[in-house]
């Protein structure tokens, strides 16, 4: 584990900081990038140490998390001498499969399977107990991930592409699908319980009745209007509605 | 009523989850659960914290962040609504943090898109020295960008939070009314529909529906046997 390496894995964690139009998260993979390439000043120039920068810092999109892999592997491929155009090609290549890749696995895998499983364990006795199991769990699997994706980068080079078809990896992404569906599965009757609870009796009748409605409006108007927007507009009605009455 | 103490410290931390969100280090206390648990911690009202920490978490469900899509940020929402509902009784507390909650979401969420464009902004006029390569210009550009979005994210926080100052100050009548368990009601509902919404679009239609479908039925029988 060298310097430049925990270096650039620190730099790793405020990766999209300049997130843009342009670049997407690019300017933050050249910042994260930029200690592993250091060493080519001193042995091939600072022109040479200048263009890889440059290089670094160009249009780049993935999963945060997996960005490290594409820092390590280009730098790495700075160092065994690779055109630069196959470095682009590199990149570019990259982006989709780190992207879809992290979304499944994090975003739509890990995250709210750990989240799931918090809000039942919080709603069911554990209090904010389970807030700290969260934390906890899931930044295991995150700092794993984080690290695992700059070092497979840093030595696989430019055969990057068989790291990210690591037995591991596909087995996590199988698996993570249905555990997140049961754990996302419980925590629902778990928070509705939780919101309901502090209601009065004749108020969980509305609270049913109103869940119902507002699946089928989000359904049926799945295109404009999100769950922000449905919440307030409720709350604002029934608000309104409540003072009318009483 | 909330003290200036309270206030200053509730600031900082919806800054600090304003910031993991997007910027960093993605640790996750932007997502509500936490954010609402440390914010009621924070000001000595951890039950309410709990609460409204579960209420956006389910809201949250509805969000899948991916690339540039637009979404609600709920992280500062949910400090502000902590502090809008603090010492206030159920459900009236349910209520009122979810009015505050939700309109500092929306906001938060707009205001990501002008951090990212001035980031734009600011990466065009930069573009010959990063094409040369300059290190410095890119950690000035990258610790601008922190910068930015630190600003942002405080003053979304701020924003919240006297959002709730003033609902306290304006709402205290209703809120002592049945008219605030029916506003708590349709808020929760709304969370638990839009969960459910945002969980379905997740798991789709293929086998893992049935694993979501067994999930319900363990935690209903648990919720059941509590």
């Amino acid at each position: 584990m060298t310097p430049r390496l925990v270096s650039s894995f620190l730099r790793l964690f405020v990766v999209q900081a300049s997130w843009n139009y342009d670049r997407m998260i690019g300017v933050g993979v050249g910042v994260a990038e930029e200690p592993l390439l250091r060493d080519i000043a001193r042995t091939e120039g600072d022109a040479a140490y200048h263009a890889a920068v440059g290089r670094g810092a160009g249009f780049f999109n993935s999963h945060p998390y997996l960005a490290g892999l594409a820092v390590g592997a280009t730098a790495r491929a700075e160092y065994d001498h690779v055109p630069p155009e196959q470095i682009e090609r590199l990149r570019a290549a990259l982006c989709g499969p780190l992207g879809s890749l992290g979304d499944r696995l994090v975003w739509a895998g890990w995250l709210p399977l750990v989240s799931g499983l918090a809000v039942a364990a919080a709603v069911l006795g554990a209090g904010a107990t389970a807030v700290v199991g969260f934390l906890v769990l899931y930044n295991a699997g995150h700092l794993a991930l984080r690290w695992w994706a700059l070092r497979a980068g840093w030595s696989h080079g430019m055969r990057v592409a068989a790291a990210l078809h690591a037995p591991a990896l596909q087995r996590a992404a199988r698996l993570t699908a249905p555990a997140m569906a049961v754990a996302a599965g419980l925590a629902l009757p778990a928070g509705g319980a939780a919101l309901s609870s502090v209601e009065p009796e004749w108020a969980r009748a509305v609270f049913i009745g109103a869940a119902v409605a507002g699946l089928a409006l989000l359904t049926w108007m799945r295109t404009t209007l999100d769950g922000a927007r449905l919440g307030l507009a409720a709350t604002v009605l029934a608000l309104a509605l409540g003072v009318l009455l009483w | 009523m909330i003290s200036a103490g309270d206030l200053t410290v509730l600031l900082v931390w919806g800054t600090v989850v304003g910031l993991d969100l997007v910027t960093g280090p993605q640790v996750m206390i932007a997502r509500p659960l936490v954010a609402g648990t440390v914010a009621g911690w924070l000001v000595g009202d951890a039950a309410t914290g709990l609460l409204l920490g579960v209420l956006f978490e389910l809201f949250q469900y509805d969000v899948l962040p991916v690339g540039a899509s637009r979404y609600p940020e709920y992280g500062p929402a949910t400090v502000a609504a902590v502090a809008a509902a603090h010492g206030i009784a159920e459900p009236a507390g349910l209520a009122l943090g979810a009015l505050v909650g939700l309109a500092t979401g929306v906001v938060g969420g707009a205001s990501l898109g002008v951090v990212r464009r001035r980031n734009t902004a600011a990466v065009r006029a930069a573009v010959p020295r990063l094409e040369a390569g300059d290190p410095r210009a890119l950690a000035a550009l990258h610790a601008a960008g922190v910068a930015r979005d630190t600003a942002r994210a405080a003053a979304v926080t701020a924003l919240g939070l006297c959002l709730g100052l003033v609902a306290r100050a304006t709402l205290g009548g209703v809120l002592a009314t049945p008219a605030a368990a029916l506003a708590a009601a349709a808020a929760g509902a709304a969370a638990l529909a839009a969960a459910i919404n945002g969980t379905l679009r997740l798991v789709g239609r293929g086998p893992d529906l049935r694993w979501m479908a067994a999930g319900v039925v363990v935690g209903t029988l648990l919720v059941w046997l509590r």
